[in-house]
């Protein structure tokens, strides 16, 4: 029996019970769009996040204080004066300190929380900010303590409804400003809503808050961002007279984190994630290959007397064997085929529903993980399909006929 | 025949057991016959009697446990589940009481089955051989037909078409009518005789005397033994004597 006959065979055999091999087929189209959706969600979102760190240039670095990652630690660490001598280093260039105003915002009647941010000019070009109104904040607004705010968009809105903000005043935490910008609407960035923000001149902030630490500094690597951390690093250490030449991070009081470093982060997590999440659907292939085996077992009994007129029309050992596994194997793959189409359009459907929610999900499709779920769908009609088809094709052509 | 040429098919003293969870079951004793080319033979006897077995240690579907069988001349004991799988596909087929039909296959596919697992028969040939053994049991307007979808003598006839299409030497058949009534019965045995004819060799089992008629010799078993092996020409002497007598 050559194999274009065994493949036909195989799928005639299929087609004449169309209702027992969809509904084998279904255990397996569960485990495979399950796989397919675990990969592909995985995927979409790490390229999601990539995307907007990218959109930060991976030459971007934050430096704060280890209390806003550990609990209970100093939060107090950074000064302006660690701005400034930061600021002086070659390695790095536009430096922006930020203090987190945690005052509301009102116009009028509408009240808002959004973040206030007190900075310098710098910050605009470090998030890739845009203007879409007015002008931005300038080192004149600093020096010159001027109580003047540029709005993102969402706060913008949500403040000022139909009317041009630009001229007008808000109050912030009871002092007055005047909206000299409004921002771009921009989406959000690691699951920091971007256009709900407020930014005032850093040493307005410093003087309506009283706080001599700042809460974070952001700044860009002049070259390279390994060699900017180090340098950030070493300085502040001599600042704070902290010494650490094993560079333990336990010992120092500042966290420096490039994009880069979060980027790799995402990475490593997200697959751990994508991977793990992978393999509990991929217990589904396992229980839906048992399921293959159960029917086929079914199946060879039930064709008992077809393999026994088979054999004595002249069927070998091995024709039998390879038409029983070719049927397994065609069920599983096709089932595995309907999975995946279905497992991708349930990927493309949530990252649409995400999208409303986070901005722009991107859909991306992992070639590698398709073909993975392929191969391991027909794989499991491979390994559970081995069983059966082995006792059809040891049964012997007379007993098989004589079947009841 | 020559002397040279060893029958087409030999047993000696040949023995069956049935071997059933550890309790034999014996089912033929010493059978020695001997088949040659072109023969039509009966194999007769009453239900238990193991004609169907004789038969299906003759047409390779079953093994025997003692004696010898010999297939043209060579020991069949020394071939392999390929070799038997070979001469099945190639020297001998089945007809069978109860049809074996695929179900839910046409009739065209139920009589090509064979040349998929003919080794030497090529791909190109299968169409037209196929529609030859159809219109040879004269079913041509129904090749399109499911097998479910035809009468018994049809699902027959299309049986004994499946049996011929890869042109076998032997063609066993066992019990061909006796699920038929006898209108089509007599046009299942009509298309045997033809086959024999054309020069097949055709091993029937049957207990109807009506149908053994068409056979030139009769091999008569009971209890696991031959007890009758008679040629028509004999018989007709010896119906002859009895008459006069």
């Amino acid at each position: 029996m050559n194999s274009n006959d065994l493949l036909r065979t195989a799928l005639r055999g299929l087609r004449t019970n169309r209702a027992r091999a969809a509904m084998t087929m279904l255990g397996i189209v569960i485990g495979v769009a399950s796989v397919a959706l675990m990969l592909s969600l995985g995927r979409s979102f790490q390229s999601y996040i990539l995307t907007q760190i990218d959109r930060f240039g991976t030459n971007t670095i934050d430096i704060f204080p280890v209390g806003l990652e550990k609990f209970g630690g100093n939060l107090d660490s950074l000064t302006l004066d660690d701005a400034r001598a930061v600021a002086r280093l070659s390695t790095v260039r536009s430096v922006a300190p930020v203090i987190v105003v945690g005052k509301p915002v009102r116009f009028e009647d509408e009240e808002r929380s959004p973040m206030v941010m007190g900075t310098t000019r710098e910050i605009f070009g470090n998030y890739g900010l845009e203007l879409e109104a007015g002008r931005l904040l300038d080192a004149h607004d600093d020096d010159s303590t001027r109580f003047v705010t540029v709005l993102a968009a969402d706060t913008a809105r949500e403040l000022f409804g139909d009317i041009d903000p630009v001229g007008r005043r808000v109050d912030i935490g009871g002092f007055s400003f005047t909206v000299v910008g409004v921002l771009k609407g921009m989406g959000s960035l690691l699951l920091q809503d971007l256009d709900s923000m407020v930014y005032v001149p850093f040493n307005v902030a410093r003087s309506i808050t009283a706080q001599k630490h700042v809460t974070y500094i952001t700044l860009k690597a002049a070259a390279d961002p390994q060699l900017a951390k180090q340098d950030i690093l070493s300085l502040l250490r001599q600042r704070h007279r902290i010494r650490n030449p094993e560079n333990d991070p336990d010992k120092d009081d500042v966290i420096v984190r490039s994009a880069e470093q979060v980027t790799s982060i995402v990475q490593s997590v997200t697959l751990g994630l994508t991977v793990f999440l992978g393999l509990v659907a991929a217990i589904s292939l396992i229980v839906g290959g048992i399921g293959i085996m159960n029917i086929m077992l079914a199946s060879v009994t039930e064709r008992t007397r077809e393999i026994g007129l088979r054999k004595a029309v002249g069927a070998r050992h091995r024709d039998i064997l390879w038409q029983f596994l070719c049927e397994a194997v065609s069920l599983t793959a096709f089932g595995g085929a309907v999975g995946l189409l279905f497992g991708t359009g349930m990927g493309w459907m949530l990252t649409r529903v995400a999208s409303r929610f986070l901005g722009e999900v991107p859909f991306a499709l992992s070639p590698v993980g398709a073909i993975l779920a392929l191969v391991m769908a027909a794989g499991t009609g491979l390994v559970f399909g081995v069983f059966p088809a082995r006792k059809a094709a040891r049964l012997s052509p007379m007993e098989a006929l004589r079947y009841e | 025949m020559t002397a040279m040429t060893p029958p087409l098919l030999e047993t000696r003293s040949l023995g069956k057991i049935y071997l059933n969870d550890d309790v034999e079951t014996p089912v033929l004793f010493d059978v020695s016959l001997a088949i040659t080319k072109g023969e039509f033979v009966a194999i007769m006897g009453p239900s238990g009697s193991g004609k169907s077995t004789l038969m299906h240690i003759l047409g390779f579907l079953d093994t025997h446990t003692s004696g010898d069988f010999l297939f043209q001349g060579e020991q069949t004991q020394a071939f392999d589940d390929d070799a038997l799988a070979r001469i099945r596909a190639t020297r001998v087929s089945f007809v069978f009481q109860a049809f074996n039909l695929l179900p839910r296959t046409t009739v065209f596919d139920n009589v090509l089955l064979p040349l998929l697992y003919h080794p030497t028969i090529p791909t190109s040939e299968r169409e037209a051989r196929t529609n030859k053994a159809i219109a040879a049991v004269g079913l041509t307007d129904r090749a399109t037909f499911f097998s479910s979808q035809l009468s018994g003598g049809q699902k027959q006839r299309v049986a004994i078409a499946r049996a011929l299409v890869t042109d076998p030497e032997v063609i066993f058949a066992d019990e061909p009518t006796g699920n038929l009534d006898s209108a089509s019965g007599a046009a299942v045995m009509e298309a045997l005789q033809k086959l024999n004819d054309a020069g097949h060799t055709i091993i029937l089992v049957t207990h109807e005397s009506e149908t053994a008629a068409h056979a030139k010799r009769i091999i008569r078993l009971h209890d696991g033994r031959v007890v009758e092996d008679t040629t028509s020409f004999k018989r007709r002497v010896a119906n002859e004597n009895t008459k006069l007598k």
